[in-house]
């Protein structure tokens, strides 16, 4: 590569601004103005967030008693939260670096908001390791730091495990979504004024759109896929671990690494959609999140919600099959037993309402797919009920059965989790690119040298 | 600059550091500040243990009381001792917290014009009750329980000296009626002593011996020796229970007769008939016996099992048990008379119970305090005092002595903490706690038992006979002249005298041989022998019963009889009332639902219990519970001071007395109705279904005589057993007797355990620990493996479920209570809890649940069936523990020893070990349990061996390694190794069957060793592979009585 021509400093930033283009104006009007309508859902956002904070200052204070713990339900509502948050998590990885590697091109329009949706719902779940432990003022315990004790943690404890596994894959997300924000955040701060110029000038990193830069981001983004794809499988695997590991009727099964897997594939994309559809309505995304996104989308969710189903036939199955009375036992508690409402909802959300996409136009009917993926979400959280408690209430010994009923504060915790999320999500929307104008352009470059044929 | 050297700067350097640290600290200074005197024979750090008598039943067990730097922190059985034998009761364990009370008094007090108490001197208080006196002694009078018997003395001294116009001794839960019946079939007086440990056969009449007898432990140790299924032909001694209510006793019996309430007197007459029509003797003249007939009508039980019984009786080498007082109805006299009777018949008098001589002194007498209550309400007592009882409390309401107290113009208690009786009185002259007194107590004639303090009173307070000798002489020279000289102590030294004082002192009395009377001076012309009339209020029995915990209530107070469930029920920390499923149907309610019982006093409303193992026509309620005032004993804990923490089944009773002028509590026919209300139980058990899982097994004697160790336990998989025991465990062979037969003993057992795929068999002196040791480095043996390995064994055919072992490991390690409202949450944080199953239970899918989803009905229990497993649970110390490799932080570990090591310190409570342990027996600490839920000055009962755990700590049974390491540090000292024996853990020392055992499992000749290997062993939940340390002897199921 010859080196550019000489030319004075000066010269290079004289340049004349290219045109704007429409898809610029569209995508970064999002980041433009702000309706009272947007400060009112920050408002809520940040005021839940702050109460849940608080119940959680008090459940410091006062002991996790505050929850609704009794003595064989040890876990309660913040671990099936947190498993939730970090299945919500997958969505963004998948679609950015498999798709990506796949080279599916649907992803386009929704990548940047899945990543996004990942980076929160993964700090989102962080939280729930400091809310869920008996001693969150020691919970730096975990880490293996060196100290003077010569104390060290136990590599045998799926806890362990899961503490690497969401930091090795919270940051891979936040390096990933940062690395494809950057020729995005250029055009904004080519765009912007004031403060937010200086924020974008920093955080754009001298980004020029030359084709050095180019050739460099796409390498890294390969690369970062590359590396980012096997966390996708893993990081759910290891969160399933958690169950599987143990002796528990109900989460000592094989099966558990890619049924976790797939759920929260599943639960990913749900949430992807329940929170763009109304993303693209208020901002008239449309000409960008098209039918042929929603297609997929919805597609993608029948094949996880059919695997979904296939592994809660087959936990049933074994419990049967097995001959092992207390696997039995528990998953007949777990369908007939006090918690049944949980497990038909969660059998009815996630196997059922999701057959509704067999049908061609469904899937493509916009709130049809709404209150799918709504219903989604909660299936998925109840899966995750079920799973832990419903398990841990029905285990060896029945003297000491049990049964766990969440409690305010803990529905207070779940609420603000929403609440927090929902905020990242929400400053997102104003402080970047919902769309990843980039990726956008280069498909409409390419659509329209081909002629547009998907 | 030049003279700034390196030296300087570090100087300064060291300085500031050390000044900065100075400032640090200054603000919160603790200092370990020594004895400025050093007592004698304390060594900061080592136990003091001081003999003592137990004062809280008649029985007078003995004490060990362990102090720590002068404050006694447990109480042990003083193995010396006649009655217990070093064993204790849960009542005995819970006492110790008496001396710490955060209801004690701290000093005299005064009700003033306004009602409310205020301290006032000793001087003040002494004047007022002697100024009280002198005016018109004959208007003064004393009411209270047994302060013992030379206490007693000088109170009966202190009436005659003063002129007092009586003293009534009060018991409310008093065997007047048993010595009666002794007086009118042997012409004594006295209450009989039984001895059960060479009998064959034991029929309860409802004494409830092992839960609530007249000498609990010394019957319950009894009765376990007696069948010993190792030392005893056939199986040992069979019980038969006689009742209409499943109780304790019952559970733990061989058959169970389910007699209508009040009918045991003519049973025991037809059986007597049917035994000396089949070899007994002759029963005593102008006695007949009804036809077995009749009596099987009028007790609604089996005709058949009359005569079964009755011939098995008349084979002899047999003892029965008259009712319990709580279970005296109109006719109790009658009742305990033939009971008596059928005691002569089997030739049991003078072997297996004794009589001796009568008591001297005053005894506790019923009728006299109904008598005295209406001498009150007439006005004729001005000055009441009130010592060692607490009637306000326990008389029916309808006896009226709260109303009658109104009529008194002084009344003076001497309570040690606040009770309904002190909180009624005028003056309050607080007694010291049992721990701080000087006292004796009489078990029985020929034994003397000492009560000595073991540490200083913690208030000032004052010895009764103190407190009446100081008033004795204010009331007036002539009155000093009359009474003794000197201090209580001296009295008692005095009474002593004729002893080696400092010798009874140390060993915790005298203890020489039980005096018999002569028993030849019956007479029984007057008593007649049927059912008793009761009330006809309704068509249900309501039977009143006391509890091994709870007694009649005087122990209510201490946190820990209400933390711990009753042994039956599972029920905390509040009342209840059993009904029949029937009965519960007909009336539609379930569990927690409140009804309302209506005899012939007030109403009251209680939680029903609904279960299989009471007749229909029974209501069961218990005693000792509907307390209003106590910190724990009224719900004055959970901020609702003067609320009655359940109800007083007293309250719902006429005040009756039986032919001899006992109380009667059996006097009520009562209706039922359900109130609509409902209050959640605090109820520890979910299901007495143990769904035919390795819990709670038992074998039947018949196949424990026929196959002993070898065979009949499924065949292939003995076999396969012991062939991986061969191969993957050649060290086996070193451990002697494991090789063999006791591989295959246990595991297999039952049928329905066949499906199981064959699993290892494993030496429990083994430990997976130092497996992975010797794979890691097999060529080197640097790391020596411990010369230990810790091992528990249960015997599920001793274990009672009496619950002492559980009061013992509270109080030996600070296991904290938790409350009403967070046993309700069932976050209990008990390291030991006693499983109860009913039979072998059923793998029922379909699960109906009552209200709140905490409880399954019905109940497996059924009428006449006492295939009751009692499996106390406590950590397994497993050696391949499921709970240790889940912990991220290793705040769970295994140590050299084979235990599952506990680091408070490390735990973040991620609660991961609790889910993975298969037994549930982690527990955790929601709120800072320790600290507030302890009020002042309980603190000051802690063990300073044991860590204090705080809040968001998991924490679990250590096999109380505090006492392992006490042991080793005296054996290290003597340059040793630990010896069997010297370590005994809180549950196994106390258990008055001596069901559990704890030694060293890698020493073959250890007696946990040799109980381990035993045909009936096996390990809980062993299809998981978790290699417990903890073994288990089933149950053996005896069958009911040959004829």
């Amino acid at each position: 590569m010859s080196p550019p021509p000489a030319m004075p400093i000066t010269e290079t930033t004289r340049l004349p601004a290219p045109p704007d283009s429409k898809i610029n104006r569209d995508i970064l009007r999002v980041m433009e103005g702000t309706s009272p309508g947007y400060w009112f859902l920050v408002a809520l956002a940040v005021i839940g967030a702050h109460v849940a904070g608080g119940v959680w200052a008090y459940q410091v204070y006062a002991g996790l008693g505050i929850g609704g713990y009794t003595h064989p339900v040890f876990w309660g509502v913040y671990i099936v939260t947190f498993v939730f948050w970090v299945g919500i998590a997958h969505a963004g990885t998948l679609i950015s670096a498999i798709l990506y590697l796949f080279r599916a091109k649907w992803r386009n329009a929704i990548n940047r908001s899945a990543e996004a949706m990942t980076v929160f719902a993964v700090l989102t779940a962080a939280q729930f390791l400091g809310i869920h432990v008996g001693r969150m003022w020691k919970s730096y315990f975990i880490l293996p730091y060196p100290n003077q004790r010569g104390l060290w943690v136990n590599f045998k404890s799926p806890l362990m495990w899961d503490t690497f596994a969401i930091s090795t894959y919270g940051t891979i997300s936040i390096v990933f979504f940062y690395i494809g924000l950057i020729p995005d955040i250029a055009i904004a701060r080519d765009r912007s004024t004031g403060i937010r110029k200086l924020i974008y000038t920093a955080l754009a990193l001298g980004w020029q759109g030359t084709s050095i830069q180019w050739k460099s981001h796409t390498r890294s983004v390969l690369h970062l896929s590359g590396l980012a794809t096997p966390l996708v499988l893993s990081v759910h695997s290891v969160v399933s671990w958690d169950f599987a590991m143990s002796i528990v009727p109900g989460w000592h099964a094989t099966i558990f690494a890619p049924y976790f897997v797939a759920g929260a594939i599943f639960s990913g994309f749900a949430m992807v959609l329940t929170v763009m559809i109304p993303v693209r309505r208020i901002y008239k995304l449309e000409a960008y999140i098209t039918d042929y996104h929603f297609e997929n989308m919805a597609r993608f969710l029948l094949l996880t919600s059919m695997i979904v189903g296939y592994s809660y036939g087959t936990e049933y199955f074994i419990a049967w099959y097995s001959g092992v009375e207390p696997e039995a036992t528990a998953f007949w508690y777990r369908a007939f037993g006090p918690y049944w409402l949980s497990t038909w909802i969660m059998i009815v959300c996630n196997c059922v309402i999701p057959m509704v996409f067999w049908y061609p136009p469904a899937r493509t009917h916009i709130p049809t797919l709404f209150i799918v993926s709504t219903f989604i979400n909660i299936g998925m959280w109840f899966e995750r009920y079920v799973i832990i408690i419903t398990s841990l209430s029905r285990e060896y010994d029945p003297a000491v059965w049990g049964v766990y009923t969440p409690t305010l504060p803990e529905l207070i915790i779940l609420a603000g989790s929403f609440c927090f999320f929902a905020m990242f999500f929400l400053l997102f929307l104003k402080a970047f690119p919902v769309i990843a104008i980039a990726e956008v352009k280069e498909l409409a470059i390419h659509e329209k040298a081909h002629g547009g044929a998907h | 600059m030049t003279d700034f050297d390196r030296r300087d700067f570090l100087k300064l350097v060291g300085v500031s550091a050390g000044a900065a640290a100075a400032a640090g600290c200054a603000d919160h200074v603790e200092s370990l500040i020594p004895y400025v005197v050093q007592p004698e024979e304390v060594t900061p750090g080592n136990a003091v243990i001081y003999a003592s008598t137990c004062t809280e039943c008649p029985a007078a067990c003995g004490l060990h009381v362990r102090t720590r730097e002068s404050r006694p922190i447990k109480l042990e059985g003083n193995p010396e001792h006649p009655v217990n034998r070093g064993k204790l009761c849960g009542r005995a364990q819970a006492s110790v917290g008496r001396t710490y009370s955060p209801d004690r008094f701290k000093g005299p007090v005064a009700r003033n014009e306004a009602g409310e108490l205020e301290p006032i001197s000793w001087d003040d208080a002494v004047a007022r009750v002697a100024d009280a006196l002198r005016a018109d002694p004959g208007k003064g009078h004393v009411l209270g329980g047994d302060p013992g018997p030379t206490a007693g003395d000088l109170v009966d001294r202190f009436v005659s000296a003063t002129g007092l116009g009586g003293r009534t001794v009060y018991e409310p839960l008093a065997h007047e009626a048993l010595r009666e019946a002794s007086r009118q079939v042997f012409g004594v007086a006295s209450e009989p002593i039984f001895d059960l440990s060479d009998a064959h056969l034991i029929i309860d009449f409802g004494a409830e011996f092992l839960e609530d007898g007249p000498s609990t432990v010394e019957h319950a140790a009894q009765w376990a020796a007696a069948r010993d299924v190792a030392k005893k032909e056939h199986g040992g001694a069979r019980t038969v229970y006689v009742g209409s209510r499943l109780s304790l006793t019952a559970s733990s019996s061989d058959e169970w007769l389910t007699a209508k309430p009040g009918t045991e007197g003519i049973l025991a007459l037809a059986l007597a008939g049917v035994a000396s029509r089949n070899g007994g003797g002759s029963l005593p003249a102008g006695v007949s016996a009804p036809s077995v007939e009749s009596a099987a009508e009028i007790a609604d039980v089996d005709a058949e099992a009359i005569e079964r019984i009755g011939k098995a009786l008349g084979h002899g080498h047999a003892v029965a048990l008259p009712p319990a007082p709580a279970a005296s109805s109109r006719r109790a006299v009658a009742t305990n008379a033939a009971v008596l009777i059928l005691n002569q018949v089997v030739g049991a008098v003078g072997t297996a119970l004794r009589v001796p001589p009568a008591p001297t002194g005053s005894q506790p007498s019923y009728r006299e305090t109904l008598a005295l209550i209406e001498k009150m309400k007439s006005g004729g007592v001005n000055v009441l005092l009130v010592h060692d009882s607490n009637p306000v409390y326990s008389l029916p309401k309808a006896a009226g002595f709260e109303a009658a107290l109104e009529n008194v113009g002084l009344v003076v208690s001497f309570a040690t903490s606040a009770d309904e009786t002190a909180a009624a009185a005028d003056l309050i002259l607080p007694d010291h706690a049992p721990m701080e007194s000087w006292g004796d107590r009489a078990p029985r004639p020929g034994a003397r038992s000492v009560v000595q303090p073991t540490f200083r009173p913690l208030y000032d307070t004052r010895a009764l006979g103190d407190t009446l000798l100081d008033v004795g002489r204010a009331i007036g020279e002539a009155t000093a002249a009359r009474l003794p000289t000197g201090s209580f102590r001296s009295v008692l030294e005095e009474a002593w005298s004729d002893t080696d004082w400092r010798k009874a002192l140390s060993e915790g009395g005298v203890f020489g041989e039980l005096e018999s009377a002569d028993t030849s001076g019956g007479d029984l012309g007057r008593l007649e022998f049927a059912a008793p009339a009761l009330s006809d209020k309704g068509e249900y029995t309501l039977l009143p019963f006391a509890t091994g915990l709870l007694h009649d209530g005087r122990g209510a107070n201490l946190p820990w009889l209400q933390e711990i469930p009753d042994p039956v029920t599972h029920v905390a920390w509040d009342s209840w009332a059993e009904v029949s499923l029937a009965t519960a149907e007909k009336l539609g309610v379930e569990i927690g639902d409140l009804i309302e019982i209506q005899g012939s006093a007030e109403p009251i409303k209680v939680p029903v219990f609904p279960r299989g193992g009471i007749r229909d026509d029974v209501v069961a309620v218990p005693l000792g519970q509907g307390h209003t005032v106590g910190t724990f004993a009224s719900r004055e804990v959970q901020g609702l001071p003067g609320t009655a923490r359940g109800v007083n089944v007293a309250d719902a009773l006429p005040p009756l007395v039986d032919e001899g002028g006992g109380r009667a509590w059996l006097t009520e026919k009562v209706a039922l109705t359900a109130t609509g209300e409902h209050r959640r139980l605090p109820l520890l058990q979910f299901s007495d279904n143990k769904r035919k899982r390795e819990l709670g097994e038992v074998i039947d004697l018949a196949d424990l005589a026929g196959n002993g160790h070898g065979d009949g336990h499924g065949d292939g998989h003995g076999e396969a057993k012991a062939d991986a025991h061969g191969d993957e465990h050649a060290k086996a062979d070193d451990h002697g007797s494991h090789g063999d037969g006791h591989g295959d003993g246990h595991g297999g057992g039952h049928d329905d355990h066949g499906g199981h795929e064959i699993l290892e068999d494993f030496d429990p002196a083994d430990d997976a620990a130092d497996e992975a040791l010797a794979a890691a480095y097999p060529d080197e043996l640097s790391v020596k493996a411990s010369p230990y390995r810790w091992g528990l064994t249960v015997d599920l055919d001793r274990c009672t479920g009496c619950s002492s072992c559980i009061v013992a490991c509270y109080v030996e390690n600070n296991i904290p209570m938790v409350g009403e409202d967070e046993t309700r949450r069932v976050r209990q944080m008990a390291w030991l809890r006693i499983d109860r199953f009913v039979g072998e239970g059923e793998v029922d899918y379909p699960l109906q649940l009552n209200r709140g989803d905490y409880h399954p009905r019905p109940s497996a229990e059924k009428l006449g069936d006492t295939d009751i497993r009692n499996s106390p649970m406590m950590c397994q110390q497993c050696g391949a523990a499921p709970c240790e490799p889940v912990c991220p932080v290793i705040a769970t570990y295994h140590n050299e020893e084979g235990l599952n090591a506990m680091i408070y310190n490390r735990c973040i409570g991620t609660r991961y070990c609790a889910n993975n342990c298969p037994y549930k027996v982690r527990r955790f600490n929601y709120f800072d349990n320790q600290i507030t839920k302890w009020p002042a000055p309980m603190e000051l009962g802690l063990n300073p061996d044991v860590t204090v755990r705080g809040q968001g700590v998991m924490e679990k049974c250590n096999f109380c390694v505090q006492r392992v390491q006490t042991a080793r540090q005296i054996a290290k000292n003597e340059g040793r190794e630990i010896l069997d024996g010297e370590v005994q853990t809180a549950c196994q020392q106390t258990c008055p069957t001596d069901a559990i055992g704890f030694g060293n499992l890698r020493d073959d000749q250890s007696e946990v060793s040799k109980r381990a290997d035993d045909p009936r062993s096996y390990y809980a939940l062993q299809v998981l592979n978790t290699r417990p340390g903890v073994t288990y002897l089933k149950k053996v199921r005896r069958g009911k009585i040959e004829g």
